[in-house]
């Protein structure tokens, strides 16, 4: 089944899904299928009991964080040059915003054939960062969406235990955002230079 | 005759000794040498590096008193099966029904712990 | 004190002579007792180690004990995030004195390849005195049971008396030493300034 052919049976069974297929330009053609938020839990578990996929098997959950990025379009515009009208390219830069991004990588053992990927975004990287868990279907996304949330900072919302798994209570940060900041750790060097060497005259005026 | 028990009562204190000596021993050595260090982290209740959550004193409950009771009818069976299954050509009938009898035993409690549910892993 | 020279001359004879240290150090090197403690992949060449080809036996050092209370010696054999350090300086805390540590490992002397990772102490040494450090990744078997000859010399070469007596002789010194806490970015503290000086603070102020 292609991916067109999952897209139109899932619109067809779900009547309001909004169904985008992101293409996979790689040599793996591994296309995906971005889903919103209202109709995802009806989509899955559609797509693990009753279409002709059957896919019982949730193998991978994968954070992505994009960060705010800017897109160019070229755009002709019709402009007075020197009393004449004229065609004119002109690039328009918008920004997009940033946004998190999970993606669900399904896999049928029934019917042994697979995957199929799906992805959810949330509406921004800061305040904005719900998403539907998908655990209540597949169970073995319990840990992987627990540890998106760790590292990504992804609220999964109707997820049974969600509490950090890798980094500890009462840590604030979200280590795998991009714009992460570790903690100032200055290491000794045996031989050190330029920054490093900036910092030890530093620490060592301190101590 | 008061010989025979002075040689008793000598082995007495030579083995009390021997198992005493060491200890006052490494006790007068302790004192000579290696103040003790007792601190807040060091006396603490062991557990496993983390710190322990409530009180150290916890009541078990008694359904390990079940898996005590399963435990030890298996353990007993094989201790005891292994003797009669190798001396099991030479022995009497009388011997064999008594061995049957002690297996019998064995089984029903095993019954009775299956009656009871003890055994299933849900 | 007698004579090194007289000493051997003796033993030549057939007198064996020995100082109440000598006898003391010679007890304790051969008995040193590891704690069952293993963090990752150096764990599995320390298991190796005590197993019938290597034979840490030979050392005195097969009983791994499972409680820190009767341990001598603590293999720090692995990776330490900062989600285990609190555990780990926990346990080194709560072994009797005269406690070692070896740290096997790249990881547990500096953190290894997770040295930049938001989530691995940058080695041990910053919180618990090391004695004996093991480069590798993961070292050898040999070169654990090394390490272990080199904290048995160490050993015999601890006097009993005197200013330079080690630390479990002498009431001076501490024996416990402090367990971070989890903060909201890193550890607190980040080390302990007993054990993990700044080195390179007196080079770098010398020129």
């Amino acid at each position: 089944m292609t991916i067109e052919q999952v897209q139109s049976e899932i619109q067809s069974a779900i009547p309001g899904a909004k169904v985008e297929i992101i293409l996979n330009p790689s040599p793996s053609a591994q296309h995906s299928l971005l889903l919103d938020h209202e109709h995802v839990l009806a989509v899955a578990t559609y797509l693990r009991d009753v279409s002709e996929l059957r896919l019982d098997y949730c193998s991978n959950v994968t954070g992505i964080d994009w960060l705010p990025r800017e897109k160019s379009e070229k755009v002709k515009v019709k402009n007075l040059v020197e009393g004449v009208e004229q065609e004119v390219e002109e690039v328009h830069k918008t920004v997009v915003p940033g946004y998190l991004e999970v993606v669900y990588h399904l896999f049928s053992v029934e019917k042994k054939h697979g995957p199929v990927i799906l992805r959810l975004r949330t509406e921004d990287r800061a305040a904005k960062v719900h998403l539907p868990s998908l655990t209540p279907i597949w169970r073995a996304a319990e840990f992987q969406e627990r540890e998106i949330f760790d590292l990504y900072g992804v609220i999964f919302d109707g997820h049974p235990d969600l509490r950090r798994i890798l980094m500890w209570e009462g840590f604030v940060d979200h280590p795998m955002r991009r714009d992460y900041v570790e903690p100032d750790d200055y290491e000794y060097e045996p031989t050190p230079h330029d920054h490093v060497l900036q910092r030890s005259r530093e620490e060592s005026g301190r101590h | 005759m008061s010989g025979s028990y002075l040689t008793i009562l000598l082995l007495l204190v030579c083995a009390v000794g021997f198992g005493v000596g060491p200890l006052v021993l490494a006790w007068i050595w302790a004192k000579a040498y290696s103040p003790e260090k007792p601190g807040p982290y060091k006396n603490a209740t062991y557990e496993c590096g983390l710190e322990s959550k409530g009180v150290v004193w916890v009541q078990f409950k008694a359904e390990y008193y079940l898996y005590g009771i399963v435990f030890l009818i298996f353990d007993v069976e094989a201790i005891f099966l292994l003797p009669f299954a190798v001396a099991f050509t030479g022995l009497t009938a009388g011997a064999c029904v008594a061995m049957l009898v002690f297996l019998f035993l064995l089984v029903e409690g095993l019954v009775w712990a299956s009656r009871k549910g003890v055994l299933l892993s849900t | 004190m007698i004579d090194e020279q007289l000493k051997i001359e003796l033993s030549r004879q057939g007198i064996f002579t020995t100082t109440l240290e000598e006898l003391y150090n010679w007890g304790r090197k051969n008995s040193v007792w590891p704690l069952t403690f293993g963090l990752a992949c150096c764990a599995i060449e320390m298991i190796a180690t005590t197993m019938a080809r290597y034979d840490l036996a030979r050392f005195g050092a097969e009983v791994f004990r499972p409680s820190p209370r009767q341990a001598d010696l603590m293999i720090v054999s692995g990776t330490v995030t900062k989600k285990m350090a609190p555990q780990v300086v926990r346990l080194y805390n709560q072994m009797p004195e005269p406690k070692y540590v070896i740290a096997m490992g790249a990881c547990a002397i500096s953190g290894g390849p997770f040295k930049q990772g938001y989530n691995v102490l940058k080695g041990i040494d910053r919180y618990v005195p090391v004695d004996v450090h093991i480069p590798g990744c993961p070292p050898r078997p040999e070169a654990l049971i090394h390490a272990f000859m080199t904290l048995q010399k160490k050993i015999d070469g601890q006097h009993l008396s005197g200013a330079d007596r080690p630390r479990h002789l002498n009431e001076a010194l501490p024996s416990e030493f402090v367990v971070p806490e989890y903060g909201a970015h890193d550890l607190e503290p980040r080390s302990n300034d007993l054990v993990w000086p700044l080195p390179m603070s007196k080079a770098v102020t010398q020129g």
